[in-house]
């Protein structure tokens, strides 16, 4: 089968392919939808007025993920100045992760699984309640699956960090979601 | 090696990027001690649920027409025709 030839990288094309995804990961990193658009319209504007500068949409992807990050954050920053702002003290030292507790076993699919939209939500609220600091790392590596390096580079900091950070996360994340699947998946 | 030590690696474990010693060590553990067994299978169901999250959704309604009228002096010939 013969591959189509790349789109030209049009305003419509970038309104189009671009706006939901900028969206979604401006929204997992921020938590609420006023932010996510205010971070949606002032990269979207940018992009088209570089969309010259672009050779074509992998590039521009890269890109994309970078200045919507990088906007995200200085709009946190931006409300974290006006408004006392808990980002929770961060360690970014591996050891000591997490206390040594019983563990129960899900009842999941060891397949790729298909999220029903309980599950779905459940999975988006926990990923709400993560600190600042760790849910940045957690949508870029784990929903967004970027490599640990460029997630360093993006947030300015040291690989040992992201991975701490990582896999802070991910532990808990994993607290939170439990006892939504432990014994039976959560409907 | 004890639990905690086993948390401390579990990243590195899933990630395929321990060295082949630790690696084995960390495997030897797993063998004897049926918590952690769980505990590294329930971290991989948590990485796997967040790869299964969709990239994108569609706009809700509201936020899409103030988009498209933000945008509008840039997409050309693309009035909304209904």
């Amino acid at each position: 089968m013969i591959e189509p030839p790349p789109e030209k990288l049009t305003p419509e094309l970038i309104y189009r392919e671009y706006a939901p995804r900028i969206f979604a990961i401006a929204r997992r990193m921020l938590g609420n939808d006023a932010d996510a658009e205010d971070v949606m319209q002032e990269v979207l504007l940018l992009v088209i007025r570089k969309l010259d500068t672009f050779r074509g949409e992998s590039q521009l992807g890269t890109w994309l993920h970078r200045v919507t990050v990088n906007a995200a954050l200085a709009l946190r920053q931006k409300r974290a100045n006006r408004q006392k702002h808990e980002v929770g003290e961060v360690s970014d030292n591996m050891a000591g992760a997490a206390p040594m507790t019983p563990v129960n076993r899900w009842s999941v699919s060891p397949d790729e699984p298909v999220l029903a939209a309980e599950q779905h939500e459940i999975i988006e609220n926990a990923i709400k309640t993560l600190p600042e600091p760790f849910r940045d790392v957690y949508v870029l590596a784990d929903v967004e699956g970027l490599p640990n390096s460029e997630i360093a580079d993006m947030l300015g900091l040291s690989l040992p960090a992201v991975k701490s950070r990582l896999h802070r996360a991910r532990l808990r994340m994993r607290d939170a979601l439990a006892p939504h699947f432990e014994g039976g998946m959560a409907s | 090696m004890n639990c905690q030590e086993l948390i401390d690696l579990l990243l590195d474990y899933v990630g395929g990027e321990l060295v082949v010693e630790k690696h084995r060590t960390v495997e030897i553990h797993l063998t004897g001690c049926p918590n952690c067994l769980t505990l590294v299978e329930t971290y991989r169901h948590t990485i796997r649920f967040a790869r299964a999250l969709p990239k994108c959704e569609r706009l809700p309604s509201a936020i899409e027409d103030r988009l498209r009228k933000l945008l509008a002096p840039h997409l050309e010939g693309k009035k909304d025709e209904g």
